[in-house]
């Protein structure tokens, strides 16, 4: 029984676990600039605003296609409209199987749509409306279950709790395939149907698809009506004593909403072109949309974790991203904190590429060698000539992602996307999961197993309808005018409404920076920033960063050598680039070449960082002037905000992160001395005005506030089975498990309990194995020392459960190699780093400030 | 009610029936393969790979009996349910036996990881614990339109500090008396171990709002309780093997048998008549040896 007890108490440990963390203060300061674009004026592609009555049609939609080669426009649309089956995810597998709950109601319903910008950073769909409002289809919220009227509703509609919905991509109007693709292919692509449009949600990007499962009288007893989910998103209690006070409705998985949701890649990468915004953010047209400059302002962790009460652990180590940054490895989860941006996809016919990698990958052929196996050649049943074999070979790639860990090609990162948002996951990828419940190592999903691309292409038509046209999905990215840089000389010729030439905007730059900084700015550049910022080679003195390339009519310079460099170097905040998906045995592998896979392993880092990690891209500065804040996690610039930041407006999701490096454990900065957050403005004077003072964050390193995350409520985790009475509820056996308010929410994240929870049953078991194990992580001492802590822990537990969170803060204190071993990152300033250009004197900041605006 | 009370209650409430009658019916041991595997988790086949390589054949799943399964290690259990599909919803009584997790020395999991002697002790306990849930637990009911499950719990005197006073829904299932307790809804969701395909759903958590709940004991399965979720798939119509989970965590596996609904579905099987009332998945389930 002792030893059953020990074991009990070590699982229950598990879950506390996940909330102790502790702060090894850092020395604050930081920082590196991130990507950002140029470009020449663009051609007034878009037509004028469509008549009233052809408002709420996808006209709009379609005729900003104008100009477009049909390879482009069918990416384009399939960019836009494509969930590839991913609604099945976000209305179930996420919820019960990961366990976190979205309140797609909260974030979507119609009677929020002037304000879901603010909220949410959502971009609404110009084709939707208020039901009930002049001119839409619908004239109320019973029609839509709560929901905007958008385009194709009036026959998705009909279907809401019943079969039969022919998808609107089965009408999709496909382009031509790849010349180069073998005949079986062009012959053979897979069903368009599922690529799987469904409608609008009314915010791009996030589609619903009638539920042929909903029951409308179960849904009228939960809700009340047809036109509303209060019910279904409600409270179970408004009393703080019980723990229904914690519980949504939502978490009830027997009720069958009457929309699935997927998203398609539009949901985070389509927002305001920089250079045509719209006058009101909450309600754009078309013209001043663009498919590819990134949402800067999307609170995507918090719309996938909507569902969950804000004291709740997984809302406070999740919902931690800045506005415009998503943590892409959440949902694979490798616990390690990893908020990155959503780059601007733009003049990527100039993006540098890497000869000669080896890439092991599947590649499209006629027919497969006689005798082949099929993990490595595969032909589609019933389509002759159709099939793909898998081989290393010498290429020519990209290297995408933060670290560059996509490096298979462009099409395969693109797919990728497609997966990250939730494509095929039942099929190909939640089995290859970590589940953070699993404690057993030798059970399936303790650990990430790789995703087999052979194995989804095979078993997810899904994904065979996306591969079919990845190559228009990139064509859509190689073209004017969403994928091409819009210049702030383009943009304030528009927001003039008058002709405005770049000797002008120099003139403007010079008059607010200093005589000649533009001409002294590139001097600067050249001499500081060219090395990394720039796709050419030195030397680069006499090089025209706005010349054109006389095959793309882009800029040709990219502005960034996309080399990846080790995070030791530019001294930013290490976590992403630890994250650890690509590496072999992981989820990603099969997308990570054997250059990546084969990386010099790093030196000074104390945590994890082999196989292919440790290290950052150095990115574009491409329409700088238009992508700030700064670095890969938006940490370097004034914090963005939608509302203005008052905590108590209930829509607010901002959380200060300025901290006091002063203090033990980085509190909290006091209230009276956290500069203000910016509320969101995407105007061109908005967007120049984030830009300079982001610039002058990032030049001036020693007058950065630090930032880091806190926990902003106490999580109390309650364990043990409580019985309630009628009145009161008891618990009846268990714990409480207590992490208090100003813990920093990405350490929570990073610390491996999985780990730790073994450990402590093999520091009572088998403490010699677990010494052995610590040896071949620390010195032998080290090692001896930990093991030994380990024990104490264990017993500390045992005698006290509800001190968990104090016992591992004290032994973390005693022995900090505890925090070494069991955590994935350390690091806890998000601000830190990129210190070039510090030492410049104040004209060449402002000179450099005035130059890379031009660009 | 004390920690000695919960402990029996939990049992109670996990286990799977003690139907030593469940035995083998269906004749000898069926054919199935299993895909290699070693002791890491990284060395567990893909459940896609399983299937797609070793898909089981009809007339082996016809073989399958409650005794087979009691002898398979968790590997091979988790690899055979992977392999199933939801079937139809079921509807009417079912017995139940419960499978605790065997690692592949044959040793219950929790007893491997301790090891030694005291590996063996709590081998022992683990083997003590299955018996006494097989004692309390007799089975599950099916109510099917309702779209609700009870389980039929042996009435012992014992049990009453557990459940409390009053009276108690009874079912008469072949001449056994037993309480009916513990109300779960059912519904098609997502299987915690296999997202390929759902599964069938017995989902305690929100048991309260179901007619006939009484807080002592049926909160024990619910959300302020033990949070238990199972989850079946068909072996065939009348046999259908489970995994109880508690908050997510998995616990125990578990067999339910209707012999009635067997003899009944036989035909219907045989042939590949039956339905699935859940998603199925878009990979094709290959019943037939290739």
């Amino acid at each position: 029984m002792k030893t059953s007890f020990w074991l009990g108490l070590f699982s229950i440990a598990a879950i506390a676990a996940l909330a102790w963390l502790t702060h090894q203060p850092e020395t604050a300061r930081a920082t590196l600039p991130s990507a950002t674009v140029t470009a020449q004026v663009l051609p007034d592609v878009f037509p004028a605003t469509p008549d009233a009555a052809s408002l709420y049609t996808d006209a709009g939609f379609h005729e900003a296609e104008a100009g477009l080669s049909p390879s482009a426009r069918a990416g384009r649309e399939i960019w836009f409209k494509a969930t590839a089956g991913n609604a099945r995810f976000h209305t179930y597998t996420f919820q019960q199987r990961v366990t976190a709950l979205i309140d797609w109601f909260g974030v979507l319903r119609g009677d929020a749509r002037d304000t879901r910008f603010r909220t949410w950073g959502l971009i609404n769909d110009p084709g939707c409306c208020t039901p009930g409002s002049a001119g839409c289809p619908a004239k109320s919220y019973e029609e839509t279950y709560g929901f905007d009227w958008c385009p194709g509703d009036e026959a998705l509609l009909k279907f809401v709790g019943k079969p039969g919905y022919r998808d609107p991509a089965c009408d999709f109007k496909d382009a031509s395939t790849a010349a180069s693709d073998p005949d079986g292919h062009k012959q053979g692509r897979e069903v368009s149907c599922n690529l799987a449009f469904g409608t609008s949600t009314g915010a791009l990007g996030f589609r619903k698809f009638p539920n042929p499962r909903f029951d409308a009288a179960a849904w009228k007893q939960v809700n009340g009506r047809l036109g509303t989910w209060e019910g279904y998103n409600r409270k179970l209690s408004d009393d703080p004593a019980r723990s229904d006070f914690k519980v949504r409705k939502l978490a009830d998985a027997s009720i069958e909403p009457p929309f699935l949701i997927g998203t398609a890649c539009a949901s985070c990468h389509v927002a305001f072109n920089p250079a045509r915004p719209p006058a009101d953010p909450e309600h754009p047209k078309w013209e001043n949309l663009s498919g590819l400059v990134g949402n800067q302002y999307i609170r995507v962790s918090e719309i996938l974790i909507s569902g969950m009460p804000h004291d709740d652990l997984l809302w406070q180590i999740f919902a931690h991203a800045r506005p415009g940054t998503s943590d892409t490895s959440a949902i694979p989860n490798d616990q390690v904190n990893n908020a990155g941006t959503i780059n601007a996809l733009i003049n990527t016919a100039q993006r540098p590429t890497f000869a000669g990698e080896k890439v092991n990958r599947w590649r499209k052929v006629a027919a497969c060698p006689a005798g082949a196996k099929e993990s490595t050649c595969w032909c589609e049943p019933g389509k002759p000539g159709k099939c793909w074999e898998k081989s290393i070979k010498s290429e020519t790639v990209h290297h995408i992602l933060k670290g560059g860990g996509d490096s298979i090609g462009a099409l395969g990162a693109i797919q990728r996307v497609y997966f990250n948002i939730g494509s095929c996951a039942e099929q190909c990828w939640v089995n290859h999961l970590t589940d953070l419940r699993q404690l057993d190592p030798q059970a399936r999903n303790f650990g990430q197993t790789p995703f087999d691309i052979g194995q989804c292409r095979r078993d997810c038509p899904n994904f065979r309808a996306v591969e079919d046209r990845l190559h228009n999905i990139l064509d859509f990215f190689l073209t004017a005018p969403e994928g091409h840089a819009v210049d702030l000389v383009e943009a304030r010729a528009n927001q003039r409404g008058a002709p405005y030439a770049q000797a002008e905007l120099v003139s403007d730059l010079e008059r607010d920076f200093g005589k000649d900084a533009v001409s002294r700015g590139q001097q600067v550049f050249v001499a500081n920033c060219a090395r990394c910022h720039a796709s050419g080679k030195p030397p680069f003195e006499a090089v025209d960063f706005r010349a054109l390339d006389g095959k793309t009519g882009l800029r040709a310079d990219w502005l960034g050598n996309d080399v990846p460099i080790p995070v030791t170097e530019v001294g930013t905040y290490r976590c992403r680039s630890l994250h650890s998906n690509h590496m072999r045995g992981h989820v990603w592998e099969q997308f990570a070449n054997e250059d990546y896979h084969a990386r010099k392993t790093v030196s000074g880092l104390i945590e994890p960082h082999d196989g292919g990690r440790g290290y950052y891209r150095n990115v574009s500065l491409l329409n700088l002037w238009a992508h700030a804040p700064f670095l890969h996690n938006n940490s370097v610039g004034p914090e963005l905000c939608g509302w203005g930041g008052d905590k108590a407006n209930p829509y607010e999701l901002y959380r200060s992160s300025y901290v006091d490096t002063s203090q033990p454990g980085n509190p909290p900065l006091a209230k009276d001395k956290q500069p203000a957050c910016w509320a969101y403005d995407p105007s061109v004077d908005g967007r120049f005005k984030l830009y300079v003072a982001s610039m002058r964050d990032l030049l001036n390193p020693a007058e950065r506030i630090p930032k880091a995350t806190k926990v902003d409520q106490d999580i109390v985790l309650d364990i043990g089975p409580r019985i309630f009475d009628g009145k009161e509820e008891k618990r009846l056996v268990g714990f409480t498990v207590r992490v208090p308010a100003g813990a920093t929410a990405g350490n929570v994240g990073n610390f491996r309990h999985k780990d730790f929870i073994v450990d402590l049953v093999r520091a009572k078991l088998k403490p010699k194995e677990l010494e052995a194990r610590l040896a071949t992580m620390l010195p032998a001492a080290e090692a001896r020392k930990l093991a030994d802590e380990m024990q104490t822990i264990g017993r500390a537990i045992v005698t006290d459960p509800d001190r968990l969170v104090e016992v591992v803060k004290e032994a973390r204190a005693r022995t900090p190699a505890l925090w070494q071993v069991y955590s994935s990152c350390s690091a806890e300033i998000e601000n830190d780093g990129h210190r070039f250009g510090e030492d410049l004197s104040d004209a060449d900041k402002n000179a450099l400030i005035a130059f890379l605006a031009t660009l | 009610m004390n920690a000695r009370t919960i402990l029996l209650a939990a049992a109670l409430v996990l286990s799977a029936s003690g139907c030593d009658k469940l035995d083998d019916w269906f004749g000898s041991k069926p054919d199935i393969a299993f895909a290699p595997y070693g002791d890491d988790y990284a060395s567990k086949p893909d459940f896609a790979q399983v299937e797609y390589e070793h898909p089981i054949p009809l007339q082996e799943l016809a073989r399958i009996t409650p005794k087979y399964l009691a002898g398979l290690n968790q590997e091979e259990l988790d690899q055979l349910y992977a392999r199933l599909s939801s079937g139809p919803i079921p509807d009417g009584p079912f017995d139940g036996e419960i499978v605790f997790p065997r690692g592949s020395s044959g040793k219950l999991r929790v007893a491997e990881i301790i090891g030694g002697l005291k590996g063996l002790g709590v081998n022992f306990k683990g083997r003590m614990l299955e018996t006494a849930g097989e004692a309390l637990w007799k089975g599950k009911v099916f109510y099917r339109d309702q779209k609700v499950l009870r389980n039929r719990i042996q009435d012992l005197a014992v049990l009453r500090p557990v459940i409390g006073p009053g009276d108690i829904p009874k079912i008469d299932v072949d001449g056994r008396d037993a309480w009916l307790l513990f109300p779960a809804k059912l519904y098609c969701g997502q299987s915690l171990i296999d997202s390929r395909r759902e599964s069938i759903i017995i989902d305690y958590a929100f048991t309260d709002e179901i007619r006939g709940y009484r807080e002592k004991p049926d909160f024990l399965a619910g959300r302020r309780g033990l949070k238990v979720r199972d989850e079946i798939r068909m072996v065939r119509p009348g046999l259908y093997l489970g995994r109880a989970y508690m908050d997510h965590a998995f616990i125990l596996n578990f067999v339910l048998v209707n012999k009635d609904v067997d003899k009944a579905g036989r035909a219907e099987f045989e042939t590949g008549q039956i339905r699935d009332d859940c998603w199925s998945g878009t990979q094709k389930r290959v019943l037939a040896a290739r």
